[in-house]
């Protein structure tokens, strides 16, 4: 469970696999979708009723996380619609990295909230840092919009690639077709806590000299983020 | 009647009701803290010279002070003041603050080795006196057999109160304000007379003479109060008075008593009727209100009882548990939240966070939205209140019942209890496996039966049927140790003020607890599902486990497991019902350790889930530390599945959660706890203790006392400051589960 990904209390599923590298990732361990625990959608639903007393009248819920989730859309279809039937709220945290096949396009639709990560403001800086494209998330993005769904837009900041006031102008100029339409822009601050996972996995963690923002930075940032996109 | 003015009549007019009193009377609030005064100079003044005695007194080892030279009663001491002229609400234990007072009543030696321990000597006066007394430790070993005597030597049955008082009893102080003392003593009287016409039984005399004694401790509560300058035999006439007649009640029972956890009550909605009343008739501000029960609140921190250091080991911090229940719901749907639940709450900033009084929430999924936000923000700030399930209680008690101590819920006025400790399990399962031998000094304490043979795999069904019997052994055992223990404080330390203030013809429950749940719980699951070999030690009784393969875990929303630990509650409870209890007494049953499941780790031996030889056991009905692992809210899924109608004498829970993992801002944190509360009570859970802290800051509190001072953290049931503790109970809170994640 997460109280942190999506409103009030959130039963975070991490659904295994991944098409992105992202310097940041906090979770390489679900980048090889073989490296999940398997589970039908019946059994899940089932295991995720058991907090249903905890998820409150629209607030509370589930957040499918991972890896992509949209990377396994037919399954994913299957499961939000059992716990819909349960009046279980479901959240999508995706990269918008997968293309939009009507199986997605149904994930999204059927879904009652989605976190859009927007990584990099260029697509040069999205190839270099995450192995994926621009393009593709501002897809998502004008998809979600054109079906009035409730978007969040998520962005991690790390120290000394994009903490600066420059960046936040770029990415709010990427956003500003959206800036009214969209429900929140929010800022992540950059943690060490997913290192450990890069020695267990003996992975190479290319940002493993950087240390955590610190959470003060991360508020200014944030408020100068809503003011700049509130004037353009 | 000047004092009843305005208020609305009804049967509480004849006789004493006070439910119904209240009922008729009192303004709910669904509204937020927005009307909350801050601490008056006068309050911020009186407070900062009780700062600075609560300094002396820890430097001082913890006792600031002991009056060796007379015995407590209601009129020992003359008229005791902080500063006098600055008091509002008057009445100390004794002459000074936090002087403590010798009572030797329930044992003498008890007392002595009390003030022993800090330096002091009891008077040869008193010595003397005693010398020709029974006290109720006299009694209860006068009594005790073998078998008692062995069990409780070994550390099967532990912290009995067979050598201080029994305590656990709310007395209805709140009578006192409503009727005067005049009207509660012609009830008694009128009492007696109905009893004259009965056939004089043996417990129909015993009613004639605890009338008698509380006649005459309630007659003294009238001269104490005198002294003060009080005239309690009329009632109180305004909301000041009424504050001061409740806490002359409350106080009357602490100088007579010094058990453990007699509890104020739930007195805050009651006292709010006279408040709304006198702020109505201009004669009380907001302000003013609330220095009241900033005042009252001050009175109650300096509760203090001498202890001895063995009975610190099972109740660490010094604690009285001056538990204060509010909040609910009534019977007729209306919330039981006034205005004066909200300044209960609120002198938890007007003084700072504080273990006492123990302010307990009686949770309600119907509560009023901003109360429980409220609520919330208070243990996310102070880690100082509990939560019980009002829902899961309203249908046994009423709307009228309170809860004594941690866990322990009763109708006010109209229901008692004997209390009685705990019963170790994980030691019950060890000496079923060991022949009913003591696993540590091979004392045979049970009949004699196989020790499990070195190097051959547990049966599970053959370790279950072994259990069974000796569980059956241990719950008549314990009802009639408790049966004895219970005649005696009655013969010998019997309550009289505070019974003075319940029903003449009270219910009694008689309340037995369990500790070392989670381990009992699961060691049975390791061997029903892993293989375990017990290993002989060279006396032949098992000293080791050999587990290989893994096995479902308690806290993990696991049935596997967690049926394990409904069926050890529901079996114990049904095999103590099947012994009778004294005076009729109901059964009841409570997982809950207060902080003893340090002490009976220490005495327990090494268990088959993996736990060794002397470590602490989880508290309460806790899974063991650390083996909650699939996060905070599986945990209290296990927990919310022990069923509340077996252990009608409490489940508590003991949970802490990291401030990260329960939101990323204080507005998310309050209403994610909010919703937390809200989702394990609706499952049916009785009790849950909240702390949102961080690991390291106990660690740097450990390490440094002055860093943090006023630390007040939940351990079981009841609030600590975290600096009054040992080590061994602080490094035992640290190890805890602290959830970082849901």
């Amino acid at each position: 469970m997460a109280a942190r990904d999506g409103e009030g209390l959130r039963y975070a599923v991490f659904l295994a696999g991944c098409p992105m590298r992202c310097v940041y990732c906090h979770n390489p361990d679900t980048w090889d979708m073989a490296n999940g625990i398997e589970y039908t959608p019946e059994e899940l639903c089932n295991k995720i009723i058991r907090f249903k007393p905890y998820f409150k009248a629209g607030k509370g819920g589930v957040t499918f996380s991972g890896g992509e989730p949209l990377l396994q859309a037919e399954e994913l279809l299957q499961l939000i619609e059992l716990l819909q039937n349960h009046q279980i709220d479901c959240c999508i945290d995706t990269s918008g990295s997968v293309a939009l096949s009507d199986t997605v396009k149904d994930v999204l639709l059927k879904s009652n909230s989605i976190l859009l990560d927007l990584k990099f403001p260029t697509e040069e800086s999205y190839q270099q840092y995450a192995r994926g494209k621009l393009s593709s998330v501002i897809k998502t993005l004008e998809y979600l919009i054109a079906n009035n769904k409730k978007v969040t837009i998520r962005t991690v900041i790390v120290p000394e690639l994009n903490d600066n006031d420059a960046s936040i102008l770029e990415y709010a100029a990427i956003l500003k077709p959206y800036k009214n339409k969209i429900h929140q822009w929010e800022l992540l601050g950059f943690h060490t806590m997913g290192f450990m996972k890069y020695e267990a996995l003996s992975l190479n963690n290319p940002l493993a000299n950087k240390s955590s923002l610190p959470n003060s930075r991360l508020t200014e940032l944030q408020r100068t983020a809503n003011t700049v996109l509130h004037k353009l | 009647m000047r004092a009843w003015r305005n208020f609305k009549e009804g049967t509480w007019c004849e006789s004493i009701a006070v439910a119904d009193f209240i009922h008729l009377n009192y303004t709910p609030y669904e509204g937020g803290p927005e009307f909350l005064c801050p601490a008056t100079q006068r309050t911020k003044d009186l407070f900062a010279v009780v700062q600075d005695l609560f300094r002396k007194e820890q430097e001082n080892g913890g006792v600031l002070d002991i009056d060796t030279e007379r015995v407590s009663s209601i009129l020992t001491y003359a008229p005791g003041y902080i500063e006098k002229g600055k008091d509002i609400i008057l009445g100390l234990q004794t002459e000074k603050p936090l002087v403590r007072a010798v009572n030797p009543f329930a044992g003498f030696r008890n007392a002595e080795q009390a003030c022993a321990a800090y330096g002091y000597k009891i008077s040869e006066k008193i010595r003397e006196d005693f010398l020709y007394r029974t006290t109720h430790n006299t009694g209860v070993f006068r009594a005790y057999t073998k078998d008692m005597r062995k069990a409780r030597h070994a550390g099967i049955l532990t912290g009995l109160p067979d050598a201080y008082g029994r305590g656990r009893l709310i007395g209805d102080y709140r009578r006192l304000a409503l009727y005067g003392m005049d009207f509660l003593i012609e009830q008694k009287l009128k009492d007696a007379d109905d009893l004259g016409k009965r056939d004089m039984t043996e417990e129909n005399i015993r009613l004639l003479e605890d009338i008698a004694k509380q006649l005459d401790f309630m007659q003294q509560l009238v001269k104490m109060a005198d002294q003060y300058g009080c005239d309690i035999r009329r009632p109180a006439e305004n909301a000041y008075e009424a504050v001061q007649w409740l806490y002359f009640a409350y106080l009357g029972g602490q100088k007579e008593q010094n058990g453990a956890a007699n509890s104020i009550g739930r007195i805050t909605t009651f006292l709010d009727i006279y408040m709304e009343r006198d702020i109505a008739e201009d004669t009380l501000t907001e302000s003013q209100a609330q220095e009241l029960m900033d005042d009252l609140v001050i009175k109650l921190r300096l509760i203090r009882h001498l202890r001895t250091p063995e009975y610190n080991d099972l109740f660490a911090g010094d604690p009285v548990w001056v538990t204060c229940s509010e909040g609910g719901m009534g019977e007729d749907g209306r919330t039981m939240v006034t205005k004066n639940c909200y300044r209960m709450l609120h002198t938890l900033y007007n003084l700072g966070p504080s273990a006492e009084p123990n302010i307990t929430i009686l949770w309600s999924e119907r509560l009023p939205e901003a109360f429980k936000k409220y609520c919330a923000k208070v243990s996310v700030d102070t880690d100082s209140i509990q939560y019980e399930n009002d829902d899961r209680m309203r249908p046994e008690y009423g709307d009228d019942y309170a809860i004594a101590c941690c866990v322990s819920a009763m109708k006010e006025g109209k229901q008692m209890q004997f209390f009685g400790a705990r019963c170790n399990l994980p030691k019950v399962l060890l000496m079923a496996l060991n022949g009913g031998k003591d696993e540590i000094h091979g004392t045979q304490i049970a009949p004699e039966g196989k020790v499990f043979s070195d190097g051959e795999v547990l049966n599970y069904d053959e370790v279950l049927e072994t259990l069974k019997k000796y569980m059956a052994w241990m719950a008549k055992l314990y009802v009639n140790t408790m049966n004895i223990i219970h005649f005696m404080h009655d013969k010998y330390a019997y309550e009289r003020l505070i019974m003075g203030f319940h029903d003449t013809i009270v219910e009694r429950l008689m309340a037995f607890g369990v500790s070392g749940l989670s381990v009992l719980t699961d060691s049975l699951s390791a061997i029903k599902y892993a293989k375990v070999t017990p290993v002989h030690g060279e006396n032949g009784l098992i000293t080791d486990f050999i587990t290989v393969g893994d096995f479902p875990k308690y806290g993990n929303d696991d049935d596997r497991v967690d049926e394990i630990a409904q069926w050890i509650t529901e079996f114990f409870y049904s095999e103590l019902c099947k012994t009778p209890t004294y005076r009729g007494a109901k059964h009841t049953l409570s997982v809950l350790t207060i902080t003893s499941n340090v002490v009976y780790g220490k005495k327990t031996g090494t268990t088959p889930d993996g736990r060794k030889a002397g470590e602490p056991f989880a508290p309460g009905a806790n899974p063991m530390h650390g083996r909650d692992k699939d996060g905070a809210l599986a945990s209290l899924n296990s927990v919310a599945k022990l069923d509340y109608d077996c252990c009608r004498d409490g489940i508590s829970n003991t949970f802490s959660i990291t401030p990260d993992a329960l939101g990323n801002n204080e507005e998310n944190r309050h209403t994610n706890l909010v919703s937390v509360l809200d989702g394990y009570f609706t499952q049916g859970a009785h009790h849950l203790n909240v702390n949102v802290l961080d690991r390291e800051k106990l660690i740097a509190a450990m390490e440094d006392p002055n860093l943090y001072p006023n630390l007040t953290i939940r351990v079981s049931g009841y609030a600590v400051n975290f600096n009054k503790l040992t080590k061994d109970k602080q490094l035992e809170v640290i190890a805890r589960t602290f959830h970082d994640k849901m």
